[in-house]
C-alpha cells in the first residue's frame, strides 16, 4: 500500500495582506478630515484683583454698531480708513490702547473683521497694534468709567 | 544550427510590493488623521491672518440662533444651555491643562452678546488664549 505525503505548506499566507491594508487605508481616508483648523490667536488678560485702569481718554475706541457701521473716537469711519487713523498715534505712542467694544447686537463677523485688519497693521501699514482689548459687558460695567 | 530555447516571459503584474505601498499608506493616514470633534455647522468669519490652531484644543461652538455646543477636545461635542455651563466647562479643562487653548467657533452672523457672554466665561475660568476659528479670505469674498 502507498502513503499519500501530505503537502502542507511551511510559510505564512501573505495573499489577503494586501486586501486587508487596503480596507484600512478606505477606512483612514474616509474618517481623516484635513479641517482647516486656522484662526485668529487672541490671548485673554488673566483676571486680577485690580486690574490696571485705562483712562478713556488714552486709549483710540472702536465701537461697532449693528449694521457694521464703525465710530472710532465718536467719528464715522470706514473699516479701511482705521489703520490710517491709528498710525500716527500710536507712532507716537505704540503701547496706546486700542479697545474694541461692539454693540450687543452687532454681528459677531464685524468685530473679527476689525480685530484682523488691526493684526494686519505691520503687513499694511508698517506699525503695529501691540495692545489690543475686546472688554467684555461685565468688564465694561465693572470697570468703565 | 540549435535554436535557443524560447524564453518564457510572465505576464502577471508584479504586486508583491503592493503590500509594502498599501503599510505606508496606512502609517502616513495614522500619523496625519485627526478626528473631527465638533461637526456644529456655522459660516465662519473670513480673515486674512490664519494661525495653525494647536491639536486637541478645546471647542465651544455658537450657531447662528446661539445655541452653544463645548468640547475638551478629546470627545464629540455635546450642547449646553447657556454661558453658565460654558464657565463650569471651560474651569473644568483648565484646572486639568491650564495652558490649553480654547477654540471660538462662531457664526459670523451671530449677534455679539453670545460671543461676550462665551468670552467672559473663558476669561472668568483663567483660560490663557483663545483661536477664533476663520474660513481663508478670498479675492472673490472681498469683492462680495
Amino acid at each position: 500500500m502507498r502513503l499519500k505525503r501530505s503537502n502542507v505548506s511551511d510559510e505564512i499566507p501573505t495573499a489577503s495582506m494586501a486586501d486587508i491594508a487596503f480596507l484600512l487605508i478606505i477606512y483612514f481616508m474616509v474618517t481623516t478630515t484635513f479641517a482647516a483648523t486656522r484662526g485668529l490667536d487672541f490671548s485673554l488678560p488673566q483676571e486680577e484683583d485690580t486690574p490696571p485702569m485705562i483712562e478713556k481718554e488714552e486709549a483710540v475706541l472702536i465701537e461697532i454698531q449693528a449694521g457694521g457701521a464703525l465710530i472710532v473716537d465718536q467719528k464715522p469711519m470706514r473699516l479701511e480708513e482705521i489703520l490710517d487713523y491709528l498710525k500716527p498715534k500710536l507712532e507716537r505712542n505704540p503701547r496706546k490702547p486700542v479697545i474694541i467694544r461692539p454693540q450687543q447686537n452687532a454681528a459677531y463677523g464685524d468685530m473679527v473683521d476689525v480685530f484682523d485688519e488691526l493684526r494686519q497693521a505691520s503687513d499694511k501699514k508698517g506699525f503695529e497694534v501691540k495692545n489690543i482689548s475686546i472688554p467684555t459687558q461685565r468688564e465694561i460695567d465693572m470697570f468703565w468709567f | 544550427m540549435r535554436l535557443k530555447a524560447r524564453s518564457v516571459q510572465n505576464t502577471g503584474i508584479p504586486t508583491a510590493s503592493m503590500a509594502d505601498i498599501a503599510f505606508l499608506l496606512i502609517i502616513f493616514f495614522m500619523v496625519t488623521i485627526s478626528f473631527e470633534v465638533d461637526k456644529t455647522q456655522v459660516a465662519l468669519p473670513r480673515t486674512e491672518i490664519r494661525l495653525e490652531i494647536p491639536k486637541q484644543s478645546a471647542y465651544v461652538s455658537i450657531t447662528g440662533n446661539g445655541l452653544i455646543r463645548v468640547s475638551a477636545g478629546d470627545e464629540i461635542s455635546v450642547s449646553v444651555p447657556g454661558p453658565e455651563e460654558v464657565l463650569s466647562f471651560a474651569a473644568g479643562v483648565v484646572q486639568n491643562d491650564p495652558s490649553k487653548a480654547f477654540v471660538l467657533k462662531a457664526d459670523r452672523e451671530v449677534p455679539y452678546r453670545y460671543v461676550d457672554s462665551v468670552i467672559d466665561a473663558l476669561k472668568q475660568a483663567k483660560a490663557q488664549v483663545v483661536y477664533l476659528l476663520s474660513d481663508q479670505e478670498t479675492i472673490d469674498n472681498q469683492e462680495g
